[in-house]
């Protein structure tokens, strides 16, 4: 639940979603639940030659399951606060 | 990678009421249904009418006219799934989605089902899947059924743990086995091999055992005299 929570924080923020299939996907997090699952607004294609037919949509809905990386904004982590719930984490409370 | 099928046709529809027949005893449920939605599957020409089913657990669209045809989708399948309103992109606003096929089983089915199905398309190797409805102003109402639907459907958990134990215990009782079975051999082997090997190959023991031959009374004279005869030669 860690990192539900820490993109939860991210919400409104802009971030690049790679997908497993080299699909990478610019936009404003709309929301994101437990399972990772992220809802984009304001999308945008990073590789628009290789993906024509995404350029059409504006919001999207990507499954948790298919994400291979969030790229975050550079001031978009909270190291302290990360540090802090990974260790929480670790010790499982 | 069995779990995520891609699409596939769906013809188990009702005999009264023309809809399709869900898996309602694993509680699935028909959330939305839209009359006049086209379907368009990869490059292929939109087929229409048809009617749009969301559950709890797919997509299907059944043609309106051809009962035999029907396609069927679980969310299980559906990677990403926008509304899509450029008309450069599509010339009409629909709901667009892309479908994972399991890429190891595609090489696999690849070959065979070329020779099988000449004439109807592979749609177990369709990727993208458009829906359009007659009326674009439900779009947005169908992204949200969408999207509900599929936060109702997270990736099973996947038991790789047990996977582990699996092979796991099926070494542990090939090594145990092992072991008994050559511990007793082994044993008596190492047995004399260490004998026959201290003597032979370690010289710290040998030495040893010259010493204790030496410091022993019975070979004192002879020593002595061992000592005497290699003087008396030198002198």
């Amino acid at each position: 639940m860690l990192f539900f929570s820490y993109f939860k924080d991210l919400v409104g923020r802009e971030v690049t979603v790679e997908l497993k299939n080299d699909l990478a996907i610019r936009g404003t997090l709309h929301s994101v639940d437990q399972y990772l699952n992220i809802k984009l607004e304001n999308t945008r294609v990073v590789d628009q030659d290789k993906f024509p037919h995404m350029l059409s949509v504006r919001n999207c809905f990507i499954r948790g399951s298919v994400v291979r990386y969030v790229q975050l904004p550079p001031d978009g982590v909270d190291i302290d606060l990360l540090h802090d719930a990974t260790r929480r984490e670790a010790r499982g409370g | 990678m069995v779990a995520t099928g891609g699409l596939r046709f769906f013809t188990d529809r009702s005999s009264d009421t023309n809809e399709p027949i869900l898996d309602t005893d694993n509680g699935e449920e028909l959330m939305h249904l839209q009359p006049s939605v086209a379907i368009v599957l990869g490059n292929h020409p939109p087929e229409s009418p048809g009617t749009l089913y969301i559950s709890t657990k797919q997509v299907i669209w059944l043609s309106d006219t051809d009962r035999t045809k029907g396609y069927a989708v679980d969310f299980l399948s559906v990677s990403l799934h926008a509304v899509s309103r450029d008309p450069d992109a599509y010339s009409s606003p629909c709901i667009y989605s892309q479908i994972d096929t399991g890429d190891e089983e595609e090489d696999d089915e690849s070959e065979s089902s070329d020779s099988e199905s000449d004439e109807t398309l592979d749609i177990s190797k369709i990727t993208e899947m458009r829906l359009v409805p007659s009326d674009p102003n439900q779009l947005d109402a169908l992204f949200e059924v969408f999207s509900e639907c599929a936060e109702l459907n997270p990736e099973p958990v996947e038991e790789e743990e047990e996977e582990h134990n699996w092979v796991f215990s099926a070494d542990q009782p090939g090594l145990e086995v092992g072991l008994d079975e050559v511990d007793p051999d082994w044993d008596s082997s190492q047995t004399t091999f260490s004998t026959i090997g201290h003597s032979n190959g370690n010289s710290d023991l040998s030495r040893n055992v010259l010493q204790l031959h030496i410091n022993d009374q019975r070979f004192e004279d002879a020593e002595e005299m061992e000592s005497n005869n290699s003087n008396g030669g030198h002198q």
